[in-house]
C-alpha cells in the first residue's frame, strides 16, 4: 500500500544529502512536470554547483556550522555526503545547525520586525526580479519540525508546488518569505508559530506552537492568467481590500495607462460601467479584469489582441489590427450592480429595455463581445423570472426573444456556433416559428457542417415564410455540401465495405446475442449513408 | 425416468460430436450452426451436471481452437450452474476449473464482451456474487486484450459499479459485519481488480513525463470519483471498535491511493476551480459532470481531512483559512444533505477545518465569500430541522465554533445575517446570548473593540431591542430570543454606567423603549388577559369539551399524536402564562434598574 513513497523515500526518514535530491533533478530535468525555462536552467545551475563548488556541498558553509561537518569538509564529495547525511543522527543535526545560524543571524524580514520569521540566502538568485502580489510561484521545499523530523517535502512529491502568492493561501511565513526570494534563489526560513500554525497547529503533522523550518527553492514565478486562456495576465503591483469584487454593471472609477509596444498611448481616470468601457475607448479585457480586481488595487494588465482591440485596432490610438496591450490600472472604488435576485419584476422590465438598447448600438458598430454582455443581462434577469402578470410575462417573453435572437446572431459574428445554435433553440423555444431564430440556426449549424439539419431548418423558413429568398439558396448550397460530403465519405468508406460486409455476415451467422455497448462504435460504421449517421449524432445535442 | 438419461447422455456425446467433427476444420471454416451446437451441447452438459466431461473437453489440447473460438459461449450457462450448487459441491469445483480454463483460452475480446454481458444482466441480491465470481476472468482477459484496453477497463469499472450502485450500503456496526449483500467484500474487490491496470499506468508515466496513458487515467479517475460517491459518500467511515479492518475505510484508503498513484489527488483537492472539463461542449453535461463531481469532491475532502487519508504526502504550508475556505464549498454541497452519513460527513469536515484555525484569526473578508454567509444558515437548517438529535447538537457547537473564529467585524456581520435571516426564536436567542458575551469582552478587555460599543452596536442592538410585529408578536413563539433580549439590555445597564456611556445604550434608550419595552407591555397585557379568557372558556366548557370535534391534529415524526384532552390544553395554556409571569418579571427587573440609574444621576446633578 506504501508503494507509491518508496521512489521518493530511498533515504526515509533520514535527511537526503541535499546534493543527492539535485543530482537526481539534474539528471531528469524533465520530470519536474511543468514547462518554463527556470526548470531547466535550474536544474543545469544545480549541476555545476554539485561539480564546481564543493564547499557548499553540505549546505553546510554556513557560519556556526558544527565542527563535525567543517573536519570532514576536505574530503570528497561523495564520501562527505556518504559519511556525514546518510543518517538520522546527521540530518537532526543538520536541521539543529542551520535553525542555530537561523536564530543567531537570520534576517528579520517580517513587517511588524518582530523576529517571527528570520531567513538567511544559502544560494542568491540568478536574476533580480522577485515574484508579485497574486504571481503563481512554483517552488521546491522542504519543512522540518524544531525536533528535526522532516514534516513535508515538495521533493518526495517529486513535483513543485504551486501557489498564488500573497493571498494567504499559505502560511504567513511563506507570503512573507517568498515575495522577498529572487528567480533561483534558495534560502532557509524559521518560522515563529504566529507566523505558521500558531496554537491550532495543522492535524496530524503539525503539534501546537510549533516553529518550522523550511528550505525554499523559488523555481519559476509567473502573472495571474485570469481566464486560463493567456489573454490576459495580472501582475498586482498593490494588493485591494477585501474579496469583493465588481461585478458586471457595477460602476468603477479607475485611473489607466493603457501602452503599445512600449509607448503611452491613453493615460486617464475614468468612471464608468463594467462591460461599456468601450464606451470610453476600453478594450473589453480591462472590463472582464475588473471583475477579479478589488478595491484600491494597481495591477498591470497584458492583453492579448482577442481582449484588447481586436482586428480591428484602434485608429485613433494608432493602434494596428492584433496588438497586443499593456494596461495599468487601479480601481479607486465601485459600486456594485444590483444582483439579479435584488431587483423586482418592474425594475428588470425596465432594465431590459435600456440594456437592449445598449447592446444594439454595440452590435451596428461591430462590439460584438460588448453586445453580448448586454443581451446577457436580459437573459439572466428574466430568463428564471416567475410570477409574472399576464402583461408582465409578455413584455418579458419579447424581450427575452429579441436578446436570444441578437445573441445567435453576435455569436455568428463572433464564429461560437454551438453558442449561435443554443441561444437559437431558446428563441425557438418561446416561439417556435420564428423566422429569425429558424433562419440563424440554419446559418450556424451549415458553419459546422451539419448540412442536413441546417436544410431542415432552411426549409421550416420557407414554410413560415414562403418569400424568403436567402433561405431558397441556402437550400441550395446545404444540398450542394452533402453531395460533395458524402463524395468524400464514400472514399473513405469503400475499403471498409468489403471487410464489414464478411465480417456482418459471418457474425449473424455465429451470434444471437445482444451486441453490446462496446462493439457498437465498430458495428455503426457500416455502409449506412453519413447523412442518417450525421443526423443520429445531432439527436442528443 | 430413463428417458431422460439417455438424453443427458446425449448431451455428452452431442457435444463429442461437433467437437470431433470441427476438430478437424480450419479455425476461418467454423459455420453458425457450429457455433449454435456447441453452445447448446455444452449447456445441456452444465445443467445436467456433467461438468466434469465439460472440463475434460476443454482441457483437451485437441480442442484448443474450438475453445478459442466458442468457449465464450459457455459463460452465461456456467454462471447460472455455479450459483445452483452449494460451496462444497465438487460439481461446483468443477464449474469454477472450467471458468479458470475459458479465461485462459478464449479469445479475448469475445470472452470480454460476455462476461460484461453477464456482469449486466445481473441485479438484486446476486450482483455482488456474480461481479466477485467474473472478477477474476475479467482482469486476466482485460491483461491479454491488445486494443482498447483503457476503454475496455473503464467499461468493466463502470458497469461494475453501476451495478452495485442501486444497492444499500451498510452503515452500522452490525450491518457492515453481517455484509448481507456481500458489498463490502466485493468493493474491495473491485479495487483489486483495477490495481494491475493503475501499476501499469504509474509505471508508463514513471517511464516518461511525456507518454502519458491519458485514457487509463480518464478511466481511473472516473472509477475513483464513482467510488467516492459510491459507495464512500453514504458509508460510515469512523474507525469501528472491534472491527479490524472496516472494509469501506479500507476501501477509501485504497480510492486515495490509487488517486494519489496517477497524480490526481492534489489537483483534485485544490485545483478543481478550474474548469477541469473543458471538452464539455454540451453545458448540460459540464453542468452534470460538475454536480456529480462536486459530491465526490465533497466525499474526498472528508477522507483527507477528517479521516487523514493520504495525509502523509499532502502539502503543509496551506493557511487554515484557505483550508477552510477551499472545503467551505464541500461542506456546503454536504449539509444541503438531509442524510446522516452526508450530514455527519460534512459537520465533521467544517469542523476539523475550524479546529485548525485559532480564535478571532478568521478575516471578516471571508464573508464576502457567498458559502461563508450560506454555510452557517445551512447549519442553522440542520439545528433546528433536523430529526437527528446528535446531529443537532453538534451543528450548534460548530455555529458556535465557526462564531469563534472570526474577527470582531466577522462576528459582528454574522450577528446580523443570522438575526435577519434564522426566523427561529431558539437560535435567535443564541445569537443575542453571543452578542451579550462580546460586548462582555469588549467591556472587561483592555483592547478596545469598535464593533462592540458605540454606534456599531447601537444599529446592531436596534435589530436585537425589538419586537418583530410590535405588540402584535406572539410573545409565545418568540419567547427565547425576548428572554434573551431582556437579559441582554438588563446587563448592559448593570454593567455600563450612565455616565460612561461605552456601549451607547443610555443615549438610545428612548428608542428602546418605544420599540421594545413598552410594545411588549403592550403586548404581555393583551397576551395574559387572552390566555386567562381561553382558561376561564376551558374551564367551564369542560363537560362540553369532551365532545368538541378536535380543529386540527399534530404530527411528530410521521406520527399522528393523540387528540390534547382538556387537561393537557389547560395545562399548556398555564405553562404559557408562567412564561408571560417570567418575562414581565424580567421586564420589571430591567425597568426598575433603568430608573434607579437615571434618578442616581439626576440626583447626582442636582
Amino acid at each position: 500500500m506504501r508503494k507509491r513513497c518508496r521512489p521518493h523515500r530511498r533515504d526515509g526518514q533520514a535527511e537526503p544529502p541535499m546534493e543527492r535530491e539535485h543530482r537526481g533533478g539534474a539528471r531528469r530535468p524533465g520530470r519536474l512536470g511543468w514547462r518554463g525555462r527556470a526548470g531547466a536552467l535550474g536544474a543545469r545551475r544545480r549541476r555545476q554547483l554539485f561539480v564546481w563548488n564543493p564547499g557548499r556541498v553540505a549546505g553546510g558553509d554556513l557560519p556556526g556550522h558544527s565542527s563535525l561537518l567543517r573536519r570532514s569538509r576536505g574530503g570528497k564529495v561523495r564520501g562527505l555526503c556518504k559519511e556525514t547525511m546518510t543518517t538520522d543522527e546527521a540530518a537532526k543535526g543538520e536541521g539543529e545547525v542551520q535553525a542555530v545560524a537561523l536564530a543567531e543571524r537570520g534576517e528579520d524580514i517580517t513587517p511588524a520586525r518582530d523576529r517571527g520569521v528570520l531567513k538567511i540566502i544559502k544560494r542568491p538568485g540568478s536574476e533580480d526580479e522577485s515574484p508579485m502580489i497574486g504571481d503563481k510561484v512554483y517552488v521546491h521545499y522542504k519543512g522540518k519540525l524544531a525536533n528535526g523530523k522532516k514534516f513535508d517535502s515538495s521533493r518526495d512529491r517529486n513535483e513543485p508546488f504551486v501557489f498564488s502568492l500573497g493571498k494567504g493561501q499559505v502560511i504567513k511565513a511563506w507570503d512573507i518569505g517568498v515575495a522577498t526570494m529572487k528567480k533561483g534563489e534558495i534560502c532557509y526560513l524559521l518560522c515563529k508559530p504566529e507566523y505558521a500554525y500558531g496554537s491550532a497547529g495543522s492535524a496530524p503533522k503539525i503539534p501546537s506552537n510549533a516553529t518550522l523550518f523550511f528550505e525554499v527553492e523559488l523555481l519559476d514565478f509567473k502573472g495571474e492568467d485570469l481566464f486560463e486562456d493567456g489573454g490576459i495576465i495580472r501582475r498586482i503591483k498593490r494588493k485591494g481590500e477585501g474579496y469583493s469584487n465588481p461585478n458586471e454593471g457595477a460602476t468603477v472609477e479607475i485611473h489607466l495607462e493603457g501602452f503599445c509596444g512600449g509607448t503611452r498611448f491613453d493615460c486617464k481616470d475614468v468612471k464608468f460601467v463594467v462591460g461599456e468601457g468601450e464606451d470610453h475607448d476600453i478594450p473589453i479585457g480591462i472590463d472582464k479584469a475588473l471583475e477579479k480586481m478589488q478595491r484600491g488595487e494597481h495591477c498591470v494588465l497584458y492583453l492579448g489582441p482577442r481582449y484588447g482591440f481586436g482586428e480591428t485596432g484602434k485608429a485613433k490610438y494608432g493602434i494596428q489590427a492584433n496588438a497586443e496591450l499593456v494596461y495599468e490600472v487601479t480601481l479607486k472604488s465601485f459600486e456594485k450592480a444590483k444582483e439579479s435576485w435584488e431587483m423586482d419584476t418592474k425594475e428588470k422590465l425596465e432594465q431590459a429595455a435600456i440594456v437592449k438598447q445598449k447592446g444594439t448600438m454595440y452590435f451596428k458598430e461591430g462590439k460584438y463581445l460588448q453586445a453580448v454582455i448586454q443581451y446577457g443581462k436580459i437573459v439572466s434577469w428574466l430568463e428564471m423570472e416567475y410570477g409574472l402578470s399576464e402583461k408582465e410575462s409578455k413584455a418579458s417573453d419579447s424581450f427575452l426573444l429579441a436578446a436570444f435572437l441578437n445573441l445567435a446572431m453576435c455569436y455568428l459574428k463572433l464564429r461560437e456556433y454551438a453558442k449561435a445554435v443554443e441561444c437559437c433553440d431558446k428563441a425557438l423555444g418561446l416561439d417556435q416559428d420564428n423566422e429569425k431564430g429558424l433562419y440563424r440556426r440554419g446559418e450556424a449549424r451549415l458553419l459546422m457542417n451539419e448540412f442536413e439539419l441546417a436544410k431542415c431548418d432552411f426549409q421550416r423558413v420557407l414554410e413560415v415564410n414562403p418569400q424568403n429568398k436567402a433561405a431558397k439558396s441556402q437550400i441550395s448550397v446545404c444540398q450542394k455540401k452533402t453531395k460533395e460530403h458524402n463524395e468524400r465519405d464514400r472514399r473513405i468508406y469503400a475499403n471498409m465495405f468489403a471487410k464489414f460486409a464478411e465480417r456482418d455476415a459471418k457474425e449473424a451467422a455465429s451470434k444471437t446475442r445482444v451486441k453490446t455497448a462496446a462493439e457498437k462504435p465498430a458495428c455503426e460504421k457500416g455502409p449506412e449513408t453519413p447523412g442518417a449517421k450525421d443526423e443520429e449524432a445531432e439527436g442528443h445535442v | 425416468m430413463p428417458e431422460e438419461q439417455s438424453q443427458t447422455i446425449m448431451a455428452v456425446d452431442e457435444l463429442q460430436a461437433i467437437v470431433q467433427r470441427c476438430q478437424i476444420l480450419e479455425e476461418a471454416d467454423f459455420k453458425g450452426e457450429d457455433f449454435n451446437l456447441f453452445q447448446v451441447a455444452g449447456q445441456k452438459c452444465l445443467e445436467d451436471g456433467y461438468a466434469a466431461q465439460l472440463l475434460e473437453v476443454i482441457q483437451n489440447e485437441k480442442n484448443k481452437v474450438i475453445i478459442k473460438n466458442m468457449g465464450w459461449n459457455l459463460i452465461s450457462p456456467l454462471v447460472r450452474c455455479i450459483f445452483m450448487y452449494k460451496q462444497e459441491d465438487d460439481k461446483r469445483e468443477h464449474c469454477l476449473k472450467i471458468l479458470d480454463q475459458l479465461a485462459e483460452l478464449c479469445n479475448p475480446k469475445e470472452l470480454f464482451l460476455s462476461l460484461l454481458e453477464q456482469i449486466e444482466q445481473t441485479s438484486g441480491e446476486q450482483v455482488c456474487q456474480t461481479v466477485m465470481l467474473l472478477l477474476q476472468p475479467l482482469q486476466t482477459v482485460l491483461l491479454k486484450l491488445q486494443n482498447k484496453k483503457a476503454y475496455s477497463v473503464g467499461l468493466s469499472l463502470a458497469m461494475i459499479m453501476n451495478q452495485l450502485t442501486p444497492l444499500p450500503v451498510p452503515y452500522t456496526k452490525q450491518q457492515i459485519e453481517e455484509d448481507k449483500l456481500g458489498l463490502c467484500q466485493c468493493c474491495n474487490a473491485v479495487v483489486d481488480f483495477a490495481k494491475p491496470f493503475v501499476n501499469e499506468l504509474v509505471k508508463n508515466m514513471e517511464k516518461s513525463s511525456e507518454y502519458n496513458d491519458v485514457e487509463l487515467k480518464e478511466e481511473l479517475l472516473k472509477f475513483c470519483m464513482k467510488s467516492l460517491k459510491y459507495p464512500l459518500l453514504t458509508a460510515q467511515l469512523e474507525q469501528l471498535e472491534g472491527i479490524e479492518e472496516h472494509p469501506f475505510r479500507h476501501f477509501a484508503t485504497e480510492i486515495v491511493d490509487i488517486l494519489w498513484d496517477i497524480k490526481e489527488l492534489i489537483p483534485l483537492v485544490f485545483l478543481r476551480h478550474r474548469d477541469r472539463s473543458p471538452h464539455w461542449e454540451n453545458q448540460e453535461f459540464a453542468e452534470m459532470e460538475q454536480k456529480n463531481s462536486a459530491d465526490s469532491l465533497a466525499c474526498l475532502s472528508y477522507l483527507i481531512f477528517v479521516q487523514h487519508l493520504g495525509i502523509a504526502c499532502f502539502p503543509v504550508v496551506f493557511s487554515p483559512s484557505y483550508l477552510l475556505q477551499c472545503n467551505m464549498t464541500h461542506i456546503e454541497v454536504l449539509l444541503k444533505r438531509t442524510e446522516e452519513s452526508m450530514l455527519s460527513k460534512g459537520l465533521d469536515l467544517f469542523e476539523s477545518c475550524l479546529l485548525r484555525m485559532e480564535d478571532d484569526s478568521l478575516l471578516h473578508q471571508y464573508l464576502e465569500f457567498r458559502t461563508f454567509i450560506n454555510v452557517p444558515q445551512d447549519l442553522v437548517k440542520v439545528m433546528t430541522l433536523c430529526p437527528i438529535e446528535h446531529l443537532r447538537k453538534k451543528s450548534l457547537n460548530i455555529l458556535q465554533l465557526f462564531i469563534d473564529k472570526f474577527d470582531a467585524e466577522g462576528k459582528y456581520t454574522l450577528f446580523r445575517c443570522l438575526l435577519k435571516t434564522s426566523n427561529h426564536a431558539g437560535v435567535e436567542g443564541y445569537i443575542i446570548k453571543n452578542i451579550k458575551d462580546q460586548i462582555h469582552s469588549s467591556l472587561t478587555k483592555a483592547c478596545d473593540n469598535v464593533w462592540f460599543t458605540g454606534h456599531h452596536l447601537i444599529s446592531l442592538l436596534d435589530l436585537v431591542l425589538m419586537l418583530p410585529e410590535g405588540a402584535e408578536t406572539d410573545l409565545l413563539q418568540h419567547s427565547d430570543r425576548i428572554m434573551a433580549s431582556l437579559n441582554l439590555l438588563r446587563y448592559l445597564v448593570i454593567k455600563d454606567c450612565e455616565s460612561d456611556n461605552q456601549t451607547g445604550v443610555w443615549t438610545t434608550l428612548a428608542k428602546i423603549e418605544r420599540n421594545f419595552l413598552k410594545p411588549l407591555h403592550v403586548g404581555l397585557n393583551m397576551s395574559k388577559a387572552h390566555y386567562e379568557a381561553e382558561i376561564k372558556n376551558k374551564k367551564e366548557n369542560r363537560k362540553e369539551a369532551h365532545s368538541s370535534n378536535t380543529v386540527c391534529s399534530v404530527t411528530v415524526g410521521g406520527e399522528k399524536m393523540p387528540a390534547m384532552t382538556t387537561e393537557m390544553q389547560l395545562q399548556v395554556l398555564h405553562s404559557a402564562l408562567f412564561t408571560f409571569d417570567l418575562i414581565e418579571s424580567v421586564l420589571a427587573r430591567v425597568e426598575e434598574l433603568i430608573e434607579v440609574k437615571i434618578k442616581a444621576v439626576m440626583d447626582e446633578h442636582s
